[in-house]
């Protein structure tokens, strides 16, 4: 059977006036149905151009230049525009980080979270109130036949990512992306948030993508993990195998970095240096220059993924 | 020791309209905290967006001035300081912002944003200031090169270290620091935290730490303070607080927060339902909606902050029975 989604090859690239910005270079990545896939990384690394890539929504100027992203088998990228709506929002579904800003200030959020069902599911627009109100009740909205006709600025922001999941839920999607769907909560919130996000996914068997760079919501709740760097995945392994036995030079900095793990009063460990520009010549390693162990070698050789214990892949020549 | 810095029920009110005819209601953002803090000490001060802990810094800083109680800088209170003596008191206590963005002019060059501090507290001559501006950057990780630059020209984390270079220009014993590595990614955030701890070390400086991440809060403070709606619901050392505490609150807050180490998840307490409005707060105790353990008397009566065990205060009805009973 194939699986719930399958990326390989990907690239995104935008077209600059400075020069072509290699966004996401060559990302392989699968999630299985009820699955939670963490994709992890520091701004700028790329993970949320993956994210919009499967939806197809990758602003202007980026482009997708090369890869497949198939959907239970079915190439997204070969579907034509009225084919992929019927998915967008429909099967695959978005959960923004921002709610805020990703709901429409001038609708109520009712006919925000009716609008999907009508579309894709042709409901009449009471219909499609009833059932909204019943999605509000499920993402812990109290009194939600009134507050189906609040506007988004009436709603606290917790409120408003709760409608947001209900809106992603609408219509019954197969797989969810959520990129940095609580770093907008505070963490009391962001607790009940995730709950629901778990509980929901665990009930409906859906994939979920789950996109941040708070590794702690990682540990806990993704099974499994891929690190980001400079466009490519540096590491994936299943959760609990990355956390205990990081490889990538990279992944070790990350998390030796966390003031969780110092001693309080003493240093954290930091890596010099910035990440490469994206425009540049991107031979070899994207990490070398901020790397502890990486050699001349490490400049020149393109660098593949490889698989040192089962499911666990990592992009490292120095990694045996 | 005698404290540098003193607040004693420290009051801040807002008026809010609700619209045109509403009736005009009291926001109160901050309701009564007292603060000490002592030379060379870290004050880490925590809680969630809306508990007026952004509201203390800038009334500590003298950016708006409380509706009530006093704030003492080294015995001498701030409403009644002459203006020399104000002049000293904004010199000797500085503050960094959380937004390295938003809080440089972007018209201004590094030397410009690094010397208008020093030329208004008449520090120096334009060469010696220049020399200041150069000494500035390296001690906080730049170089004397970028002096000439705007600060559109560096990352997150480079403008950050200017706006740490900007609050030591003046050589100040106190920094209010309001969330200063939030806005940044994680591998810069590291790097921003072990400077400040540097300048505090090299320095002798008295920090006030304001920040929501608890892993941040443990690393800096040697004290800690937890604030909910504007008051502070418990205080004590770092390991007292974090690792003891003894309000439902600060349990809660702790439990929420997503641990990478396995061994380090305990039971999860989810405090229910969200902030309520600092318009309209609670009867009793302020956390007494969302709390797991409320009692009919929480609603009630409001607990005042009371000393638990030494060095350790808080403000809770039932912290003997919930937390205290097994060391007892």
């Amino acid at each position: 059977m194939p699986a719930l989604l399958e990326i390989t090859g990907l690239r995104t690239e935008f077209r600059l006036k400075t020069g072509v910005l290699k966004a996401v270079r060559g990302v392989d990545l699968t999630v299985e149905p009820g699955e939670t896939l963490a994709l992890v990384g520091e701004s700028g690394c790329g993970k949320s151009i993956t994210a919009a890539s499967v939806l197809r929504l990758v602003p202007p100027p980026g482009r997708i230049v090369a890869g497949s992203i198939r959907f239970k088998g079915e190439d997204l990228l070969a579907l034509s525009e009225e084919r992929m709506r019927e998915i967008r929002g429909n099967r695959i579904a978005m959960v923004f980080q921002d709610p805020m800003t990703s709901l429409n200030p001038v609708f109520t959020v009712g006919f925000q979270v009716a609008e999907g069902l009508r579309i894709h599911r042709g409901l009449s627009a009471q219909a499609a109130e009833r059932e909204a109100v019943e999605l509000l009740t499920q993402v812990g909205i109290p009194a939600a036949k009134d507050r189906v006709k609040d506007y988004p600025h009436q709603l606290s922001g917790g409120m408003r990512q709760r409608v947001m999941i209900a809106m992603a839920l609408a219509c019954g999607p197969e797989l969810v992306i959520a990129d940095e769907p609580t770093t907008a909560l505070d963490v009391t919130i962001q607790a009940q948030i995730l709950e629901l996000l778990d509980r929901l996914m665990a009930e409906k068997r859906m994939g979920l993508i789950l996109i941040t760079h708070n590794l702690g919501i990682v540990a806990e709740r993704a099974h499994r993990t891929a690190i980001m760097y400079a466009g490519e995945i540096v590491e994936s392994a299943p959760t609990a195998e990355l956390f205990e036995n990081p490889l990538h030079p990279y992944t070790k900095g990350l998390l030796a970095s966390l003031p969780e793990f110092g001693t309080p009063g003493e240093k954290l460990a930091t890596f010099a240096g910035g990440v490469p520009d994206l425009r540049g010549d991107l031979a070899g390693c994207p990490f070398r220059e901020r790397c502890p162990i990486g050699d001349d070698a490490c400049e020149r050789e393109t660098i593949a993924m490889r698989e040192v214990a089962p499911g666990h892949l990592v992009r490292c020549r120095k990694v045996s | 020791m005698t404290p540098l810095l003193t607040a004693d029920n420290l009051v801040k009110q807002y008026p809010v309209r609700g619209g045109m005819f509403a009736e005009k209601r009291i926001l109160t953002a901050v309701a009564g905290i007292d603060l000490e803090l002592y030379p060379g000490e870290t004050l880490g001060l925590a809680g969630e967006s809306g508990c007026g802990k952004s509201t203390v810094a800038r009334l500590l800083t003298g950016l708006t001035p409380p509706t009530s109680g006093s704030i003492k800088y080294e015995g001498r209170e701030l409403a009644r300081m002459s203006k020399s003596e104000l002049a000293q008191y904004r010199k000797e206590v500085q503050m960094v912002f959380q937004d390295p963005f938003s809080s440089l002019n972007p018209r201004m060059r590094v030397a410009e944003i690094l010397g208008e501090p020093l030329e208004i507290h008449r520090i120096g001559d334009a060469a010696g200031r220049r020399d200041k501006v150069a000494e500035l950057l390296t001690r906080v990780g730049l170089s004397p090169e970028h002096m000439m630059r705007f600060p559109h020209e560096f990352s997150g984390g480079q403008r950050q270290r200017i706006g740490i270079a900007r609050a030591l220009a003046v050589s100040p014993r106190l920094i209010i620091a309001d969330e200063p590595v939030s806005a940044l990614d994680l591998s810069i955030q590291a790097q921003i935290i072990n400077l400040l701890q540097d300048v505090k070390k090299d320095l002798g400086l008295s920090f006030l730490f304001i920040t929501h991440d608890l892993s941040v809060l443990r690393h800096l403070s040697d004290r800690v303070a937890i604030m909910y709606l504007g008051r502070i619901v418990e205080t004590g050392s770092r390991d007292q607080v974090l690792d003891r505490p003894l309000h439902p609150y600060t349990e809660a807050l702790l439990s929420a927060i997503p641990s990478i180490d396995p061994g380090k998840r305990t039971r999860h307490v989810i405090a229910k339902g969200e902030l309520p409005s600092p318009v309209a707060p609670p009867s009793g105790c302020p956390f007494h909606p969302r709390c797991p353990y409320a009692q009919p008397v929480c609603s009630e009566q409001r607990p005042e902050l009371l000393e638990k065990v030494p060095g350790q205060r808080a403000a809770c009805h039932f912290s003997e029975e919930i937390f205290l009973k097994e060391t007892k």
